[in-house]
């Protein structure tokens, strides 16, 4: 079974992932040296719930700054998400944003717009 | 050198309300501790909104330089951020090839003359493209700095020789 646990940099957002309970979250800030080398492993373990999620997942998404390029591999996890849903598997994602982040706001309405099959919640914490 | 040079650079700045400025080779090391500096200038302001742009359009701006200087080091990038009337301006510079410019020159006036609805669907429509040809956010980061200015883009190129041409781009807040 997938499971994920990336502690936070200064520059790279926490990861945990645990197929086992059907949980997957990213927070922090997102400007990694190297976007490939970083979001690799989270796209590849992502893309493995698709085949072996044996319950509902719950997404929680809260970045502080996220950068164009860890926008882009947010898309390909957001992909693999999608490919959860169209498995079978019910996914609820809810996008965190402070109160007073437009940025942020703003990114998760686009999110939605690009998933629109996708149940996203965007959130003021 | 003449350190009356240097006070004229120094007027220059003043007058001009320049808050950071750097020119040389860029890296990401250099771009890490400028957005450390930046964001503790712009804490200072107190105006989280607005420094979350700021500090926004900088990186993309510093991530755009440190693209087009990797493979030529000789080739410094600059970056200016100022103050005046309120209003801030972020400036970035960078040496490409001439060939590059030409179909910059076309997006770039495509963006000044589009209103914020049109860049918006632009970029959710940059955020799935590949990002093979272009460099790490494939003129993603180019919509991130058109959206979240407050006015249009300004941008200009300059002649150095038969292949390269420098480039500024300039965003206000």
């Amino acid at each position: 079974m997938s499971e994920l646990h990336i502690a936070a940099t200064e520059r790279t957002p926490e990861i945990l992932l645990s197929a086992n309970n059907g949980t997957f979250s990213m927070k922090g800030e997102s400007f990694p040296e190297d976007v490939s080398a970083f979001y690799g492993q989270v796209i590849v373990a992502v893309d493995q719930l698709a085949l072996n999620l044996t319950k509902p997942l719950t997404v929680d998404v809260a970045m502080i700054y996220i950068n164009s390029s860890s926008i882009k591999a947010m898309f390909r996890i957001f992909e693999g998400l999608e490919a959860v849903r169209k498995n079978g598997q019910a996914v609820s994602i809810t996008w965190h944003h402070q109160e007073d982040d437009d940025i942020m706001q703003e990114l998760g309405e686009d999110f939605k717009d690009r998933f629109p099959d996708l149940p996203i919640e965007v959130n003021a914490a | 050198m003449d350190i009356s040079k240097a006070i004229d650079i120094r007027t220059a700045m003043r007058a001009s309300g320049v808050i950071m400025a750097y020119n040389g080779t860029v890296s990401d090391e250099l771009m890490v501790s400028l957005a450390d500096i930046l964001k503790t200038r712009m804490e200072a302001m107190d105006d989280a909104k607005r420094s979350r742009v700021v500090f926004s359009i900088f990186m993309e701006g510093m991530q755009n330089l440190i693209w087009h200087g990797r493979t030529n080091q000789n080739a410094p990038g600059m970056v200016c951020i100022s103050q005046q009337d309120g209003e801030i301006t972020v400036v970035c510079g960078n040496r490409i090839q001439r060939e590059e410019s030409l179909k910059l020159n076309e997006t770039l006036e495509q963006l000044q003359r589009a209103d914020k609805d049109t860049i918006r669907q632009l970029y959710r429509e940059g955020m799935s493209k590949s990002s093979e040809h272009e460099g790490p956010g494939a003129g993603l980061g180019l919509l991130e700095i058109a959206r979240r200015a407050s006015h249009p883009i300004s941008f200009a190129f300059m002649d150095v020789d038969e292949d390269h041409v420098d480039f500024f781009l300039a965003a206000r807040i």
